[in-house]
Parts: structure tokens; C-alpha cells; sequence
């Protein structure tokens, strides 16, 4: 008789969602970044219940676009956060053209910090987000405004210029700036990883 | 570091935060071809905005959520099976 093992590495996860595997794949896939992925995509859109709808359409996508992860430009949570992002800068993009800019006053700081304490927050926040968020605390309120307003809001730098009233240079100046120090941060991700 | 590395670094840290102009990311596709050894800092600035972005507390998600994603995953499946028939009929 055979028997079907489970695979928990990240990329045989995808490697076998590649090949067809909606089922332990799939359910893997999901038990391991689901929280995360709404965990974002509530953050980015502000809204629990529009995240909860997103969250479905996001690991539609990730099965279908499965075959195309390349483990060379990216990890695994990597590529899920690319899509996750991408599919939450859709729908906010699409609430814009709908009711305009008016709910979309930025306040310095507002994506980057989660001290609000939600009942569906789950008890294990694990070491793995405590280390990241020491790591993060790196950054300086400028840096983070300045990705905050890039990653989670999808604007450009000409955009964020015109937004903080500050010259185009000093905005890329402030992004890598801030790139620097995330990539610093990367050898405590990657210990956080593996404990 | 020379000025073509900064300006290389610079692109892949704009491209990463998802900041960089179309301009600039053809700047960086041509950089890249011309110098392999950037993909390295641009999977490393991919791999740190995610960790970012992955460090919110996670949450938990409804316990019906998984099924609905396979039966829409199960619908395309048969939709592709049902194309598939319907163009070997044809044939």
C-alpha cells in the first residue's frame, strides 16, 4: 500500500503544489504562512474582514503560480509576502478608484508598529516575530516612513516625495538607507529561522 | 565601492521596497545582465522587506478558509480538465 508522506520544506511545498497537489501540500503550505499572509494583508488594508476575502485569492494564486517560484531570487515567505503584497496594493488601488483618497491620510508610522492587541492575534507570536521586530527597531522613523509608504502603500519615490514634501534624492537617500540596515538584520532572521 | 555599484545598490534597494520607477527597473534588468553577482543583493533586500513584512503578530485565520481555497482550486482544476475535453472532442 502507499503511503503519502507530508513534505514540511518550504520548497518541496511549492514543489509539489507545482505539480497538482491541492491537498497535504497545499494544507502545509497554508497552516505554515495563512497567519502571517493575514497578519499583512490586514495591515495593508485596514480591514479584517476584506483580508479574510483577500486571503483566499492569494493562495489561489500562489497554487497557480507555484511553478514559477525561483528559489534564487527569493525565499519561500519571500515570494508569499511578493504576492500577498501585490494582490493587497490591488484591492486598495481598486478602493481608490471607488470612494478616492479620502481614507488614505497617512499618519508617520502607522504600518511598521503593531502594538494593538486584537483578540484573533494569536498567543504564539512566536520568537521569530519577536527577533524580527528587535531587528526592525533599527530602523529610524524616517527609514520606516519612507518603506512604509513604498512597500505597504505602493508608491513610488516621486510619489513619497510629493507626499513628505522632501526632495526625490533624499527619499531614495532614506530607502536605502533603510535597505541597508534591513539587509544588516538578515543574519539575526536567519538564527530566528532556525531556532 | 564605485559610483556604478551604489547606483546598482541603489536600484535593487528601490526595486525591493517596490518604490523603483519603470525607468529604473529597466536600469537594474540591464545592470543585472551585465553583473550576475547583483541578483545576490537584490535577493538579499527581497528577502529583508519580506521579513518585514512578515513580522506583524500573526493571525488567526477562519477555520473554513482552507476549504473554500481547495474548492476554488478544485473548480479550476475541473475547468481546465473540461477545455481539455472539450478540445480533444474537437480534434
Amino acid at each position: 500500500m502507499m503511503t503519502q508522506t507530508r513534505p514540511t520544506d518550504p520548497e518541496e511545498l511549492v514543489a509539489a503544489m507545482a505539480s497538482g497537489d491541492s491537498g497535504l501540500a497545499l494544507s502545509a503550505f497554508y497552516t505554515n504562512y495563512a497567519s502571517t499572509v493575514l497578519a499583512l494583508l490586514t495591515k495593508m488594508l485596514g480591514s479584517p474582514a476584506e483580508a479574510e476575502e483577500l486571503l483566499q485569492d492569494v493562495f489561489v494564486e500562489l497554487w497557480r503560480r507555484a511553478s514559477q517560484f525561483d528559489c534564487k531570487r527569493g525565499s519561500v515567505i519571500a515570494w508569499v509576502v511578493t504576492v500577498a503584497r501585490s494582490r493587497a496594493l490591488d484591492a486598495l488601488r481598486s478602493r481608490k478608484r471607488r470612494y478616492g483618497d479620502r481614507q488614505f491620510e497617512y499618519s508617520e508610522g502607522d504600518a511598521l508598529v503593531t502594538e494593538r492587541k486584537r483578540p484573533d492575534v494569536m498567543a504564539s507570536s512566536t520568537r521569530w516575530h519577536q527577533a524580527l521586530r528587535q531587528a526592525f527597531k533599527r530602523l529610524d522613523a524616517e527609514q520606516r516612513a519612507v518603506l512604509d509608504l513604498s512597500y505597504f502603500r505602493g508608491m513610488s519615490h516621486g510619489q513619497i516625495a510629493d507626499k513628505l514634501n522632501l526632495p526625490v534624492g533624499t527619499v531614495k537617500s532614506r530607502i536605502l538607507a533603510g535597505m541597508r540596515e534591513l539587509r544588516a538584520v538578515l543574519p539575526i532572521i536567519h538564527r530566528a529561522m532556525k531556532a | 565601492m564605485n559610483e556604478q555599484q551604489e547606483r546598482a545598490e541603489l536600484l535593487a534597494a528601490l526595486h525591493a521596497a517596490g518604490a523603483a520607477s519603470e525607468e529604473d527597473d529597466r536600469e537594474l534588468e540591464a545592470l543585472l545582465a551585465d553583473d550576475p553577482s547583483l541578483a545576490e543583493v537584490v535577493k538579499d533586500f527581497h528577502d529583508s522587506i519580506a521579513a518585514l513584512a512578515s513580522s506583524f503578530d500573526p493571525l488567526e485565520t477562519s477555520s473554513r478558509t482552507l476549504g473554500k481555497i481547495q474548492k476554488k482550486i478544485e473548480k479550476e482544476k475541473g475547468g481546465v480538465l473540461n477545455r481539455l475535453r472539450g478540445w480533444l472532442g474537437k480534434s
